[in-house]
Formats: C-alpha cells, sequence, structure tokens
C-alpha cells in the first residue's frame, strides 16, 4: 500500500512555488508601495529621476486641496450606491437562478459575463451606448418614452448616475455569483423545517437565507467597496471625469496629477492616502459584518 | 514510485540524514534561484533606463516613434509615412501607438517606466524640455525648410518642425441655413449674438458643440479669450508668466463673460455637454446645427460632394478686427537620450519633410503647409472649397495670435493647465460665476507654473 508524502517533502516540493509567489508579491506589491510611499515626501516629476525631499508638504497640501475632496465626495457615492444596489440585486438575482437545472447553470454564466470583462472594454460598450445619438437614446425615443436624446453623460448628476449603474452592472455579475454559492451550502432541511413551522417566504428570507449567506455577504461587501474605491478604468473611458470634473475619481484625479500636472510626489501622497481610506473602511466593516454574522 | 518512500531508502544512509541533506541542498539551490530570479527581475523590470532605443550607434539602429491614430491618420498611414522615413534615415523604427488622444500624457508614462520612444508624434513639448528630454533641431535646417522657422520655438530652440498650421478654432458654418434665415456672415460680436438669437428663436441649434469631450468643449472659449485678450495683446500669456498680467483682469473677465453670454442665449443644446465629437460631426454635417467652432482639421471630415453647403470665419472679436487662432504645427519631436540621436533626428527631419506626409496631413487634416521649398500645388492634394476658403487666413496675412492654449510653442500653458482649462469650460455651462471660477484658475496657474 502507498504511503501518504511525509510533510516535510511536500513542504520541499512546494518552497520554490512560495518564493515565486512571495517575488511576485514583494515585486509588483510592496517594492512599488515602498516606493511610493518614500516618493510622497519628495517633489518627484515623472521626468525626472532627481527630486528633493519636501518632508510633509505633500500631505499637508491634501487637507487644503478642492478638487481632492470634490474627488473623494464623488468616490464616496460611487462606493455606497454600488456596494448597496450590487448587493441587493446580487441576493436577490442569486436566489432566483439557485436551481440546479441546465437553464439556470447557463443563465448564471451569463450574469457573471460583465465581471470577466475588462474595465476599459466596458466603459467603451457603455459609452457607446449612452451617447447622444447612443442605442439608448433610439430605443427610448422609438418607445415614446422621450422626445429629444438624454445627455447621459451630460450633466453632473446624469454621468454620476450613469457610472454607478455601469459599476453597478460589474459587481452584481460578482455578487450574484458569490450569494449562489453561498445560498447552494445552505441546507435545505432548514427551509423544510421552516415550513413546517408555518413560517412564510419573508420569515424563511429573514430567518433562514440570510444568516446563512452573511459571510458570503461580508466577502461581497469588502470586495465591492475596494473595487469602487479604487475606481479608474470605467471612469477613464466613459466621462474621462467630466462634464467639469465633476465625475473625477480619486483614482483618476491621482494618475491626472501625476502625468499631467507633472506631480509624481503629490501624487504618491495622495496614493496613500487612498491606501489607508480603503484600509481603514475595510476593516471597519469587516468587523461590523462579521460581529452582524455572530448576531444573526 | 516516490523518491522519498521510507521503504527504500538509497544507498544505505539513514532517510532522515538524506531529507536533511537533500532539503538543505534545495534550500539552496532554491534560494540561489530565487536570488537570481529577483536580480534578473529588478535589472530588467524594474530599472529606470534614460533611453527608449535599443540600438547603437547612428545607422541601422532601432528606434521607436509615439504615434496616435484617428480617422483621419490611420494605422496604414503610420506604417507607409515610417516606412519612407526609414529608408531615408537608414533606421527600423517600430511604432508605439498611444492608447488615447493625450500623446503626452502618455508620453509621461513611458518616461516614467523608463521607455520613453526616441521620436514622438504631436507632443506639447514644453512639458518635456523642463527636463531637458528633448533634442532640439538645428537653426540652420529649420531656416532652410520652413516659412515660418520658430513657429514653435521655446526659449529660442525648436523641438517640433513647424511644417504645418492650423487654425483653432475656425467657425464652420452651413451655407443653406444661413440662406433660409437671411443671415450674413458675422464680422463683429453684436452680429454673431444676433445670429445666435435669430436661429435660437426660429428653433435651430445655433452652434454645434463636441461638450462631451473636455478638449473639443472647450474650443468656443478659446477662441473667444483668443480674439479679445490675445487679439488686442498677443503677449499676454508671456505678462502671465511674468505675473504682469492676472485671468481675473477685466479684459478676461469680459471674455470669459461672453461664453456665459453665449450658453445663456441657447447658442448651445440643453445637452451640448453629452455630446461626443463624432457625434458632433455627424449632427452638423446632416445639418443639425448652423454653425460649428472646431480646427481647421475638420475640413478633412467634410466630404467633398457636400463642401459647397460649409464656409468658414473666424470667431469675431470685440473690436471687429479678424484675428486668427493660430497654431504652427508640426509632428515629430526627439528624445535626447535616444540611443540613436542622430538618427533620430535624421528620421524626424525626413519624417516632416516628406510631400507624401504632407499630401495626407492636407487631405484628411486640413493642415496648412509651411515648407519653403515645395509649392502648395506639388503636393498633389485634392482639396475642396472649404479649404481654399479657409487657407486664405493663412495667406493673407491677417493678424494671427498664438490659438489659446493649443500652440506648442513660448504661449503653451503651464503642465495640466490645459485640462483645468477644459474644465473649466465645462463648468461655465452650470455656475455663472465667472469671476470665482477665472480666480481658482490663476491660483492652478501659479502652482503648475511653479511646478515646471
Amino acid at each position: 500500500m502507498r504511503r501518504r508524502t511525509p510533510l516535510s517533502s511536500r513542504r520541499l516540493g512546494l518552497a520554490p512555488v512560495a518564493w515565486i509567489a512571495f517575488i511576485l508579491y514583494g515585486m509588483f506589491l510592496l517594492y512599488p508601495l515602498v516606493r511610493s510611499f518614500l516618493f510622497s515626501f519628495t517633489d518627484r516629476s515623472p521626468l525626472q529621476t532627481d527630486s528633493d525631499f519636501v518632508g510633509l508638504d505633500n500631505y499637508r497640501e491634501l487637507l487644503s486641496d478642492d478638487r481632492l475632496m470634490d474627488s473623494l465626495m464623488f468616490t464616496g457615492i460611487v462606493v455606497v450606491s454600488v456596494t448597496v444596489v450590487a448587493n441587493a440585486a446580487g441576493l436577490l438575482l442569486a436566489m432566483i437562478l439557485n436551481r440546479s437545472t441546465a437553464n439556470y447553470r447557463v443563465m448564471r454564466t451569463l450574469i457573471f459575463i460583465p465581471q470577466v470583462l475588462s474595465g476599459v472594454v466596458v466603459g467603451f460598450i457603455w459609452r457607446s451606448l449612452l451617447t447622444q445619438n447612443g442605442l439608448l437614446n433610439q430605443l427610448l425615443e422609438q418607445i415614446g418614452v422621450i422626445d429629444e436624446p438624454v445627455a447621459w453623460l451630460g450633466s453632473s448628476g446624469l454621468a454620476t448616475f450613469s457610472i454607478c449603474a455601469v459599476v453597478s452592472w460589474v459587481t452584481i455579475a460578482f455578487a450574484t455569483v458569490v450569494y449562489t454559492a453561498s445560498l447552494q451550502s445552505v441546507p435545505r432541511e432548514l427551509y423544510e423545517a421552516a415550513r413546517m413551522d408555518g413560517t412564510g417566504a419573508f420569515g424563511r428570507f429573514r430567518h433562514v437565507t440570510l444568516p446563512m449567506v452573511a459571510p458570503g455577504m461580508t466577502i461581497s461587501v469588502v470586495l465591492c467597496l475596494i473595487t469602487t474605491l479604487k475606481l479608474y478604468d470605467v471612469i477613464a473611458v466613459l466621462t474621462g471625469g467630466g462634464p467639469a470634473n465633476s465625475t473625477e475619481s480619486t483614482a483618476l484625479y491621482l494618475v491626472n496629477v501625476a502625468f499631467t500636472g507633472n506631480r509624481f510626489g503629490y501624487a504618491s501622497a495622495i496614493a496613500m492616502l487612498l491606501l489607508a481610506l480603503t484600509a481603514v473602511v475595510s476593516y471597519v466593516v469587516t468587523s461590523l459584518l462579521r460581529r452582524r454574522e455572530v448576531s444573526l | 514510485m516516490d523518491r522519498y518512500d521510507n521503504r527504500d531508502p538509497p544507498g544505505g544512509r539513514a532517510f532522515d540524514q538524506i531529507i536533511k541533506e537533500d532539503g538543505m541542498k534545495r534550500r539552496r539551490s532554491t534560494f540561489a534561484m530565487v536570488t537570481g530570479l529577483m536580480t534578473a527581475l529588478a535589472l530588467t523590470g524594474c530599472s529606470t533606463s534614460e533611453s527608449g532605443g535599443s540600438g547603437g550607434g547612428s545607422g541601422g539602429s532601432d528606434l521607436t516613434f509615439m504615434t496616435f491614430e484617428t480617422p483621419a491618420l490611420t494605422a496604414d498611414f503610420w506604417d507607409s509615412s515610417i516606412a519612407e522615413a526609414e529608408e531615408v534615415a537608414g533606421v527600423q523604427v517600430s511604432k508605439i501607438v498611444t492608447p488615447n488622444a493625450d500623446r503626452t500624457a502618455y508620453a509621461k508614462q513611458l518616461q516614467a517606466s523608463g521607455q520613453f520612444p526616441d521620436i514622438l508624434s504631436s507632443i506639447n513639448p514644453k512639458d518635456f524640455t523642463g527636463a531637458d528630454l528633448l533634442e532640439p533641431f538645428d537653426q540652420a535646417w529649420l531656416e532652410e525648410n520652413f516659412t515660418d522657422p520658430d513657429g514653435n520655438a521655446i526659449d529660442g530652440a525648436t523641438y517640433i518642425p513647424p511644417s504645418n498650421s492650423q487654425i483653432i478654432p475656425l467657425v464652420f458654418y452651413n451655407k443653406t441655413i444661413f440662406a433660409e434665415h437671411d443671415l450674413e456672415v458675422p464680422t463683429t460680436w453684436d452680429e454673431f449674438v444676433n445670429v445666435v438669437t435669430t436661429l435660437r428663436e426660429a428653433d435651430v441649434t445655433p452652434v454645434q458643440l463636441a461638450g462631451g469631450e473636455p478638449w473639443s468643449a472647450s474650443l468656443p472659449l478659446a477662441g473667444i479669450i483668443t480674439a479679445d485678450v490675445l487679439g488686442a495683446n498677443p503677449d499676454w500669456i508671456q505678462q502671465r508668466y511674468a505675473g504682469d498680467v492676472s485671468f481675473t483682469d477685466p479684459e478676461m473677465v469680459s471674455a470669459v463673460g461672453k461664453y456665459r453670454q453665449l450658453i445663456e442665449a441657447g447658442a448651445f443644446d440643453d445637452n451640448a455637454l453629452g455630446v461626443n465629437y463624432a457625434d458632433a460631426n455627424a449632427d452638423f454635417l446632416a445639418g443639425g446645427a448652423a454653425m460649428y467652432p472646431m480646427g481647421s482639421w475638420f475640413i478633412g471630415q467634410i466630404p467633398a460632394e457636400d463642401a459647397a453647403d460649409f464656409g468658414t470665419f473666424l470667431l469675431p472679436s470685440e473690436t471687429g478686427e479678424a484675428v486668427v487662432p493660430f497654431n504652427t504645427g508640426g509632428t515629430t519631436s526627439v528624445s535626447s537620450g535616444s540611443s540613436d540621436v542622430e538618427g533620430a533626428v535624421e528620421f524626424a527631419q525626413a519624417w516632416s519633410l516628406s510631400t507624401d506626409n504632407m499630401r495626407t496631413l492636407i487631405e484628411t487634416d486640413g493642415a496648412f503647409p509651411m515648407l519653403s521649398n515645395v509649392p502648395f500645388e506639388d503636393f498633389g492634394a485634392e482639396v475642396t472649397e472649404v479649404y481654399t476658403d479657409a487657407y486664405r487666413f493663412v495667406t493673407d496675412e491677417p493678424l494671427q495670435v498664438s490659438a489659446f492654449g493649443q500652440v506648442n510653442n513660448d504661449d503653451a500653458l503651464p503642465p495640466g493647465l490645459v485640462d483645468q482649462f477644459n474644465a473649466l469650460s465645462q463648468a461655465l455651462f452650470t455656475d455663472g460665476d465667472v469671476e470665482g471660477q477665472l480666480a481658482t484658475f490663476d491660483g492652478a496657474w501659479d502652482q503648475a507654473a511653479s511646478a515646471q
């Protein structure tokens, strides 16, 4: 009879893989992070290799940068809207599609497609749909909903709404998959027991489904938050931050500061702020949702 | 069989000892492999080489050329133009195509990652000259080949051959719509406003605006500032750099106020900021609006069979004097850090003097040639009457001043300011506080200029 491979041998076999992973992590995450942190104390430009140490000047400037504050406000609106919509719609879709027949499996695959598209592709697709002569306006005009084209990307309010809708379209796909996986791990017996106790549909949702998908909800909410906090590609293609910078996310502003304003040092300080913000928000939300998992 | 199956200890040595030694060897070899890999990656992926080229010395070297593609300047155009210049300069050139229209920002990204191209097309040189990244062209060569050899000069040096020129913006108008409403081409601001009012009352869109894209949204405002402020004082930009004037001065506030006046008079459609460049072009060509302030490159978008329906005029100035918002164009800049500067310069010069390239630029991009040794007829370009009509603004030599925010010479705005100006032009649609916004822009100018 073949014996199990000793643990020490398996460790030896995996060691190179772990090292490679560590190196890749170090080179593509830790190294840029440390460099960016160091740059944030300098007046570095993308055009020059030398720079001067400016102490905390860049961080002080963050406090008085109105455009940064506007971008943080816009990012906050997108983060909250998309996280709420994506998780509510994702859970709803997962409950509808939580069947094992082939049709539902195909539908689950179709719903996941937006998640595998690159943000740039998503941006281009929706830009062509939302422009003045785009498909959406043509459709709405033909069915008599509107008399003249709507500027979906042409005013601050509508452009913000459009961006939230497009980003939600992508993140709903992810949330649906997470919630579907969570729902499939819920024992059928729990629903049957609830039915036998005379619990209605809402009661089963409130007392069986929600507690059982709580761990999945924690994952989905936190990943949605992180994804939207660093949102760049969809906005860059869809509106470019306009009109009048009204849809400029913090990540987009950061890139503009670095490569249009030639202020790599200050852009690095913004990046550090965004990193800290993401870490704090993720930690707080994760803690709250984990506590909620226990209480449920 | 598994090598470490302890039923079959090899060589008679204690199995644990073998495991230990083998483990140490593996750890050493893993460590060596990891160290080697890290070193290799550090030397390749993380290096910030100064040069983008890979060749060595002039003649036969391999160079990179950052290009951009538009409906007019297609991949085929770039390929054939590169092949022609390669032959003249004796170098091999690979294209790097920008992902969008912002060539200058992309060039900075390439520089930041150690991949600055050897030759770059249509960047704003002023963003790079402070870091000595560009090679100036020989003054004698410029004087020998171009009608305005100093048209692109920055502090006395030229980094883009001044091979052609543009008017930014030129007002295109639909002759049929003008005739239907008994309108004459306006020559004063009041006449222009009257035309706008008449058209709006007749439920015709007076002015087409590609407001969905910041660069095109700003062209009417840039035209008004050029006509009024730079037309009255062509040194205004230099005086702003020196701190002698500001954006809150009465003449600038008045000029920008005129743009608000147009917005309030209904010159643009309500959803103008949602219209992209392609849709705006199509709408105007289809008769959707009476006028369209756009760069002279739009001439190339007007089909020859429709050309008789369209004319051009200059945006009227406050005084009524004709002021041409002029931009000396050109394409090729050369990296001073190229591994073969001489070869790159030869390539750039050959590209700029190519009559085939110029013919394409004339026909598809509405470019006005400025090569001193080539009569217009020798380009063999087929042009429409719209082109001929607009060309008079270059050849008749009315007052030509730098087109605000559009030029590549000393009058270029500080890095990042063009984007802020574009945003300002969009913000004026919803924010009537002209003076307040100009004060903010003034502050942004000071910050950007000090970071140069």
